[in-house]
């Protein structure tokens, strides 16, 4: 059998160093990401999507299959990122069924619009620049469902982290601010305007620790205006996100 | 003179030619009288010593019979170049139309015997009885007010009948094959004709007992499907893991001569030497009938190598076995409230903290123990589908073993205890054997088997199995 090289020997010595010495994270290098059946692009700037996200999309899959009004109805990826999020709903709606990602990063804005493309998924997901809810001021109060993955590591941890993580991915997609809540609280804040009542949201988290504190966010501070709160597991036991249903 | 230059050039194998030519030019006159006086005695006397029934034939018969035996003389007239006469060469070539016959009547008597052994295994009478049995049902007269019932039956009437045919025919080109040996041992002569026929017709019997052998072996619902073996270290440290790693080496050897496609998609290595465990994917036709009986757990007593005493160690690693069945092809749904799915690595904060290249999915059915796992894809859905089809293939088969109809019937505990089972030895100290305890089959050639030389112990167990199947069939 003979496979030719897709890059020189030289090229690949230097990505070699640049992921041994650099330890520059290897999808970078590839410039992709296996994420649930899809393969996604990333780069620089962009958050590499992680498996434990995959399960957001599981969630919301099986939500949707017993719930019309949720599988027609307009949904929002907020801080989409790669777009991996949005990309893995916008392919189990339904015919009227539409998703909206934002991020405040242009280059993720680049980046998700071309894996949108990709999965021919123009239709489906549209990609807006901006600030969490503000390029989504038109539709406030039309949205079913709300998902996001938002920067949730506290600021001081970020240094202590993995280098593949703290010197090359995005302090924008981790930093979320002094206990990592922040971006958490601000997305919950507008969750009540935002979503139609029976709307879903789904928030990832740090773990336990934080899953806790927005369940009590939820049902204290914004008290009678969601039901159903709910803590989800990931595949490693962490308690990693948070669900509920905006109250009718 | 051109009778016997003739066979002398034509029978030496090309390197002897030279020589036989030299000779004859140098010395053509000299070799005549030796040769015209001494042979025609040796001819009849052989002729006599050897089979006193045959009648010496006209020559030219023995250079027809000469070709397949072109290489004996050649050996012998490089001893004694004087034999170098079509007379010489004849003789020889009669003892050998001889031996011939004694090897087809052999060949005969061995392939009797196992069509006997077909037929006497294959339950005749049992068969008897299923036909008539079925000829009942088909006789009936409400026999096809239901369609799908009535074509099932028919379909297994045609097995039958077919089956009975099949075992009929074994017989009777048996039959005629011993006739021949029978007609030629009284008729004192060789009919090279019918002996060549004899030959060809056992050779096709051989054949034909082989493929209905194997179909009778291999007739399980999956064994037809590639197969997926994972092999684990047992207890016992490096020793285990070592080998570990030399039961994978020995299948995907195994895996290679079949040429059946052969891959290692998961391996875990060991800390110090060899693997904590691995799975090999081999596609390819019977391959999970052929290696379903490895399953099990494998033991082997050694010297260790990693000792500095060299004391003798003995280890254990379990081989699992499961057939590689498409997702379309499995008629079972688990729900997922019986399945505990996980990370078979722990610990570590997880989501935007770390970046992870590989994941693992490892999947357990509670209510059986069956555990399986998947790291080998990609991302973690990936690895989550073929972990669930990996079990789906795992209870399938064990239902099949247990005879259950449905998964929900499977005995956890039964499970246990029969996939743990030692199947066999492999000791390379202090004497070298390999042994299977279930067939008892064994070999001192224990190189040979760890480079994959697994078929002697693949077919033992598969008439193992047969026999069983049989004898329990019998009892029931």
């Amino acid at each position: 059998m003979l496979l030719t090289l897709r890059a020189s020997l030289g090229d690949l010595y230097v990505l070699w160093t640049q992921r041994i010495e650099e330890r520059r994270p290897f999808q970078y290098i590839v410039g992709c990401e296996h994420w649930r059946d899809f393969v996604l692009s990333v780069q620089e700037g962009v958050l590499i999507p992680r498996p434990e996200t995959e399960l957001i999309v599981d969630l919301v899959g099986d939500l949707i299959k017993e719930n019309k009004f949720l599988r027609e109805g307009l949904w929002a990826d907020l801080g989409t990122g790669s777009g991996a999020i949005a990309i893995g709903i916008g392919r189990t709606l339904g015919t009227c069924g539409k998703v909206i990602a934002t991020d405040l990063s242009p280059v993720a804005v680049a980046v998700a619009s071309y894996n949108v493309q990709r999965y021919n998924l123009e239709g489906k997901v549209e990609v807006k620049q901006g600030s969490w809810y503000d390029p989504l001021k038109e539709v406030e109060g039309e949205l079913v469902g709300l998902v996001s993955n938002p920067p949730y590591i506290p600021s001081e941890h970020i240094n202590g982290l993995q280098a593949e993580v703290a010197k090359h991915e995005p302090r924008l997609a981790l930093d979320g601010g002094e206990n990592g809540m922040d971006d958490l609280l601000h997305l919950c804040n507008g969750a009540v305007s935002m979503l139609k009542p029976g709307g879903f949201f789904a928030f990832e988290t740090n773990g336990e620790k934080q899953s806790k504190l927005l369940v009590d966010y939820l049902e204290n501070e914004l008290e009678g205006r969601f039901c159903g709160v709910n803590i989800e597991s990931d595949f490693a036991g962490i308690q990693r996100f948070v669900t509920g249903y905006r109250a009718r | 003179m051109q009778s016997f230059i003739t066979p002398a050039i034509h029978h030496l194998p090309s390197f002897y030619c030279s020589t036989t030519m030299t000779v004859i030019m140098v010395s053509p006159k000299p070799r005549m009288p030796p040769v015209s006086l001494y042979h025609p005695a040796k001819l009849a006397a052989s002729l006599h010593y050897h089979h006193p029934l045959s009648s010496p034939r006209p020559p030219f018969r023995f250079c027809t019979s000469l070709s397949p035996h072109s290489r004996f003389p050649s050996t012998v007239s490089l001893a004694t170049p004087e034999s170098q006469s079509s007379a010489g060469v004849g003789t020889e070539t009669s003892e050998w139309a001889m031996q011939d016959f004694y090897a087809l009547r052999r060949d005969v008597e061995t392939t009797s015997k196992h069509v006997e052994d077909i037929r006497a295994s294959a339950g005749l009478m049992q068969l008897g009885e299923d036909l008539a049995a079925l000829e009942m049902t088909a006789a009936d007269s409400s026999f096809w007010d239901d369609r799908a019932k009535a074509q099932q039956t028919l379909l297994a009437l045609t097995d039958v009948k077919d089956k009975i045919k099949l075992l009929a025919e074994f017989k009777t080109q048996v039959e005629d094959a011993e006739t021949i040996i029978k007609l030629t041992e009284e008729m004192d002569s060789i009919d090279t004709g019918l002996l060549e026929e004899a030959a060809s017709i056992i050779k096709e019997l051989n054949k034909a007992l082989d493929r209905f052998e194997l179909t009778q072996l291999l007739s399980g619902p999956y064994d037809k499907e590639g197969a997926v073996i994972s092999i684990t270290a047992g207890a016992g440290g490096t020793d285990a893991q070592d080998w570990a790693d030399m039961l994978l080496r020995m299948y995907v050897r195994w895996g290679e001569k079949q040429r059946y496609k052969t891959r290692v998609v998961e391996k875990s290595l060991g800390e110090e030497a060899g693997i904590k465990s691995a799975t090999i994917e081999i596609e390819g036709q019977y391959a999970y009938g052929y290696l379903s009986g490895e399953k099990g757990t494998h033991r082997i007593v050694r010297q260790s190598p990693f000792n500095a005493k060299g004391l003798r160690q003995t280890s254990f690693s379990g081989v699992e076995v499961m057939p590689l069945l498409h997702e379309e092809s499995m008629d079972v749904e688990i729900p997922e409230e019986d399945l505990e799915i996980s990370f078979s690595r722990a610990g570590g904060k997880g989501g935007q903290n770390v970046n992870k290249v590989e994941t693992a999915v490892r999947i357990t059915h509670i209510a059986t123990g069956v555990t399986v796992r998947c790291t080998e894809e990609r991302s973690q859905l990936a690895n989550k589908i073929k972990a669930l089809s990996r079990l789906k293939a795992k209870l399938l088969v064990i239902a099949e073993e247990q005879r259950a109809s449905e998964i929900k019937q499977i005995r956890g505990d039964a499970v246990k205890a029969e996939w743990g089972q030692q199947i066999r030895n492999y000791v390379f100290h202090p004497y070298k054997l390999v042994k299977d305890v279930r067939t008892m089959h064994e070999t001192s050639d224990v190189a040979s088997v760890m480079d994959g030389e697994l078929d002697p112990f693949i077919k033992a167990y598969l008439k193992y199995k047969y026999s069983v199947s049989i004898s329990s069939c019998g009892v029931e």
